[in-house]
Parts: C-alpha cells; structure tokens; sequence
C-alpha cells in the first residue's frame, strides 16, 4: 500500500465528515424536494436542483477540514506534503464519485418515474439528465470544484494568513469582473454564450476539469511550504 | 561514529526574531540525546528543521546523508510528535494510534498497547476531548510504539504526574536497551531526565552554548562559598558563571574542576566546596544576560 | 536526582559512569560480589540504577580498564581474581586524604588537639569491642 493510498484511509477516519453528511444533505434536499413537489398543485414539469445542489456547499467544508484538521497530523506521521496533496485528492474524488454516482442514480429513477410520479425533477435536462454517464461526470467535476476551492482556500490562508486568502479571492473577483465587463463592452456576449451552450453539459465538464487540474497544481504550490 | 542528522550553520529568523543562530552540532546514532535550554530557546524549531516541518532561513540540514524536504526514504525513518500536536477532528484515540501504525513501518503494537494500559488512555475517546496530560500521553505513546530509527520527543511531559513521568522514563529506557535507536529528549526539567541522557544538546538564544556527553558535563563546575574577599581571590582568573552575595557572604559559581589538595587548600581558607548538578550548571549558563559560553557552538564548515 | 526504591540515589554533580563503577567496586569490597561471580549487565544496571544503557557500559568499561572485572565472550562479566585485594590497596592509599585529612579539619574546626582525637579514637575502639 502506497503512502497515498495510505492517506486516502487517513482522511477517511473522519467518514462522518466524508460520507455520511453529504448523503444524508442529498436525501434530506431530496426529501424535501419531493415535499414541494407533492405539494404544488400542477402536473407541469417542476424542477428543483438546489437538492441536488446541497451536499456541493458541504464539500467546501470538507476541503478545508481536509486540510486544517489532518494536514499537521500527516507531518507527525512523517508523510510528504506530495503524499499528502495526492491522497488528500484521490479521497476528494472517490467522494465526489460517490455522490456524482448518487446524483446519476437519481438521474436515472427520475426519468423512470416519470418525476416520481409527480413530474417533479432535481436532475435538470441540460445537465445530462437524460444521460447517466454525462449527470455522472458533471457532478463529478463540481464536486470536485467545490472541495478542490476549499482545500485551496484553506492552504491559502494557512500560508499567508487570512488577510491573503481575502486578497486573493478580491482580486479573483475583480479578474472576473473586468473579463465579464470586457465581454459586454466588446460585445461579444451573444458569441460568448452560443459557445458556452455549444459545448454543453459534456463538454464544460472537461472544461472542469482542466480547471481541476490547475486548481490542482496550484494549491500544491502552496502547500509544499506549508508549516504544520 | 555514525552520523544520522548533520545540521549546518542552521539558520532561522521570523521577521525581527533570530529562532536559531547559526546552530551547528551531529547527531550520532543509537545515542539518546537532551535537547536542553529555557523556553523559546529554539529547541522545537531545530526539531521541526530535521525532521521538514519547517524551513531554515539559512543553512542545511542533512538525515542519513539526505535532505529531508519532501523525501520520504528518508522521513519514514524518522518520528516528530510536537508538544501541541494537532490531532484530526473528532478523531478517537484508538483510530489515532491506528493511523500512526500504518505509516510507521517498525510500529510495535503490544508497546502500544502496554503504554496505552500504563497511562490509561480511553480509546474511544476523541482526541480533543482529553485531558493535557492524556494528550501527552497519546503523543508519547505514538513516538515510542513508532520505533522510528530516529525520534524526537518534544517536552513530552506536559500535563503528565509525577508518576506518569516516570513511567515513561522507565519505558523509555526498557525499549532503548532492547531496540536501540537515535532518540532527542527535549526537555526543560533538566534534573528529571538527567540519568537517562548520554550526550547532551543545550541551546540558548538559538545558539549551541554546550554539546557534549552529559558525564563531561557533570562535575564541570563547582559552588564555592565563604566570605567575599576570600571568595572574590579564589574567583580572579577563573570562569565565573553565577555570583551570589548575602551581607559579607559570596557564593560564585565557577567552571572549573578542584582537586583534593586545592580543595583541602580552600578548607583553611574557610571556604566550602560544593559540587554542581546538571541541571544547576545548565540553568547558570543559559541566565540572561550571560555573555560568555563554556564551549563555543561549534558549526561544522 | 534518581531516587530508586531502596535508598539508592545516584547524585547529578559527579560523571554518572564513575558512580556505576564505585558502586560495583563497593560490592566487591563488601562482599557482596565475590571474585570469579558474575558482574551483573550492563542493562541489569541500567534498569536498576534507571541510567542510560550506554552509561552503565562505560563504568562497567571503566572496571574491565582497570582489570577488576574481567570478560568472558559469550558469557559476560566476571570479578577478576585478586580484584578485592586490589581494590582494598587503592582504597587504602586513598583512605588517608578521603577521611583522615577531613577527620583533622573537622577536629580542628571544634578545638580537638591531637591527644584529644587519639582519645575519642581509643575510646571509640573499646566501645566496638564490647559491641
């Protein structure tokens, strides 16, 4: 067993936080969903993806308990912060698998149940949710986003404090902002948002995880001068 | 002799504040070093350089040949638990210990478990929920239990009774004389720990003011004591460490050893003699405001 | 301070491998540890005097040096024959600067002239006699 596996089981000790609350956010958003759906009086199509979405904000918070509470143990344990980036990644998608794998199922029932029998939908269209395998790889990829930002997050402001973690998300505001800003000026908004819908749900995926990659790579920058 | 950590012109600076000062010293293996000297004295930051977990502002550090930054060869031989070792959230003592396991290739589980036994440490209980000296207890109980060919601990003691302490000197030793290895006790009470160090390591101001074997050290220097004039023309010329008046009495502490005829000499004199610990030689030298060292911190070019 | 239970305290201010050594010299002396029986080890020692393993070896070293203990391989550490006899001659020789020069300081200290010591000696005698 390889020390990155060896991390993986590491972060894992902490199932709760890992597993067990982000299904048990899903099935409640779920559960809730149903709720209003059986309580609109309509038998057109509802659809209600903020269930789907709820476990996603929870998984910013385990990418920065991933890396607050278990990183300094990792150092006690004599782990590399390679080995440790690594494992703490490889755990980050086998959750995001799980839950994207939940999300697909869902999916799936969904389109079988005709909306539970309710025309009511968590799963939206355009998100593949008339394909499994496209639902399965997006929700993948935004989990992944949403732990892979917290843990940046955290490494940030474990470094530099959180005055720089503030500072950096400013500016990435402020970045955005102008491109935003730029676009319409130039006014290429149309072109933009043809191509954006062009690529769908399959293609921003790997958009994703291109992003996931950098993300990736840049908080282990960070981390590789990371003092326990 | 058989180098397992060389430190070089080791250098640490946080903003205004000089954390280690040039610090130069071999760590031989198989010996079990104190790690001596006054709180802040940088004992934890020279701790936290070997083993990577922090980072010298300048100098080198090599284990077993090596830089240890990043190389897990080398850092899987050795164990650091601090003194306010962060432990997981909500993670319970028994999974803790688990954990420890996996990574430490020589782990001994029975040792664990008899440490476990001996301090009484709930298992099932979540780290952050244990008393100060439990967390010691669990710290000692991972760096001992770890077998890592080099260890530190890092004022393991914290919180632990006076027979907690003990315990874990005795099981100290019983596992040194069974399964030898480099070990790096940093301590404050010097007395305590004393018998069971061989070389000793004392830091002052980031600065090595001695490096040597603790018996070198015993004995190094003695407490002469009478009245001041007489105590003032036995001090000319020798290397005072402390000097203590009371009314038209003086006690000087001096480095220095006295033979029989010189002490029989001082006994005319109406001086007394009195011999030095270890622990009193040590709290002399590293007083503040000392300027003079008994031996200079020698850094290896 | 190491205090063990027994009374036996090993003292902080004298090399600790010189200690281990008196104290097995002083076992020899006294009988305890006959010529030809077997020193205990260096980790009995250890345990006992609760010291650094290495430590002990160095007195036990330090005795082997000295040819009062001698090494069987395989076996261990023996009290070298004529070790006692040795080791009275050397106590002997050192008696008069250990005792008798701090005995006359002291006496000195509380007015006690030569005659007045040789008779608190010859009284102190006859009184063990009757013991």
């Amino acid at each position: 067993m390889t020390n990155v596996i060896k991390v993986v089981r590491l972060q894992l000790l902490n199932r709760t936080t890992y597993v067990y609350m982000p299904l048990l956010i899903l099935a409640g958003a779920l559960l809730l969903a149903l709720l209003v759906f059986a309580l609109i009086p309509t038998s057109e199509a509802k659809y209600g993806f903020g269930a789907a979405g709820a476990p996603l904000w929870s998984f910013l918070v385990v990418g920065v308990q991933a890396l607050t509470l278990t990183f300094p143990f990792s150092q006690a344990l004599s782990i590399t912060r390679r080995d440790f980036h690594l494992g703490t990644l490889l755990t980050a998608a086998l959750t995001s698998g799980m839950l994207a794998a939940a999300f697909a199922a869902i999916g799936v029932i969904e389109r079988a149940t005709h909306g539970w029998g309710m025309n009511g939908y968590v799963t939206l269209p355009s998100l593949g949710g008339d394909a499994p395998g496209t639902a399965f790889l997006a929700y993948f990829v935004i989990a992944m986003l949403f732990f892979v930002s917290g843990y940046f997050c955290a490494a940030i402001n474990k470094r530099w404090g959180a005055l720089a973690l503030i500072a950096a998300l400013v500016g990435l505001t402020l970045v955005l902002a102008v491109v935003i800003l730029l676009v319409f000026r130039a006014g290429v908004a149309g072109e933009v948002e043809a191509w954006l819908v062009a690529q769908g749900a399959l293609g921003l995926a790997l958009w994703g995880l291109a992003l996931l990659a950098v993300l990736g790579l840049g908080s282990l920058a960070v981390i590789r001068r990371m003092v326990p | 002799m058989n180098t397992v950590v060389e430190v070089n012109h080791l250098t640490k600076r946080y903003g205004a504040t000089l954390a280690l000062d040039d610090v130069g010293l071999a760590l031989e293996k198989d010996v079990i070093y104190g790690l001596l000297g006054r709180n802040g004295a940088g004992k934890t930051t020279l701790m936290s350089m070997i083993t990577a977990q922090a980072f010298p502002t300048s100098g080198a550090v090599k284990v077993y040949g090596e830089e240890p930054y990043e190389n897990s060869r080398v850092l899987r031989r050795t164990c650091f638990v601090r003194e306010n070792q962060k432990y997981p959230d909500g993670v319970k003592v028994g999974h803790a210990l688990a954990m420890a396991r996996l990574f430490f290739a020589a782990w001994d589980q029975s040792l664990a478990d008899r440490l476990v036994a001996d301090f009484q440490l709930p298992l099932h209980k979540p780290v952050r929920r244990l008393s100060r000296g439990q967390l010691s207890a669990v710290g000692v109980t991972i760096g001992m239990a770890a077998r890592a060919e080099i260890t530190f601990f890092d004022e393991p003691y914290l919180g632990l009774d006076a027979a907690a302490r003990q315990t874990f000197y005795d099981r100290l030793l019983e596992d040194y004389a069974d399964h030898p290895r480099t070990i790096v006790l940093s301590s404050h009470l010097i007395d305590e720990v004393a018998s069971l160090l061989e070389r000793i390591v004392v830091l002052d101001g980031g600065r090595v003011v001695m490096d040597e074997s603790a018996d070198d050290a015993r004995g190094r220097a003695v407490n002469v004591v009478g009245a001041s004039s007489a105590v003032e023309a036995f001090a000319a010329g020798r290397e005072v460490i402390h000097t203590e008046r009371l009314g038209r009495v003086a006690s000087v502490t001096v480095l220095g050893r006295l033979e029989g005829e010189e002490r029989a000499r001082l006994a005319a004199r109406g001086l007394e003699v009195a011999p030095v610990s270890l622990q009193q030689l040590i709290v002399r030298i590293t007083e503040p405001g000392r300027s003079a060292r008994p031996d200079e911190g020698r850094s290896r070019g | 301070m190491n205090q063990g239970s027994g009374g036996r305290t090993i003292d902080d201010t004298r090399p600790l491998f010189l200690q281990i050594a008196e104290r097995i010299e002083d076992s020899i002396v006294d009988g305890s540890l006959p010529e030809d029986a077997q020193a205990p080890s260096t980790n009995e020692l250890a345990a006992f005097y609760r010291l650094n393993p290495a430590t002990a070896a160095k007195g036990v070293n330090l005795l082997v040096d000295k040819g009062i203990l001698a090494k069987q391989r395989g076996i261990g550490m023996f009290v070298a024959p004529g070790a006692r006899r040795a080791l009275l001659a050397e106590r002997r020789a050192a008696f008069a600067a250990s005792y008798v020069e701090p005995l006359v300081v002291e006496a000195e200290k509380l007015g006690l002239d030569e005659t007045a010591l040789t008779a608190l000696l010859r009284e102190h005698f006859a009184g063990r006699k009757q013991r």
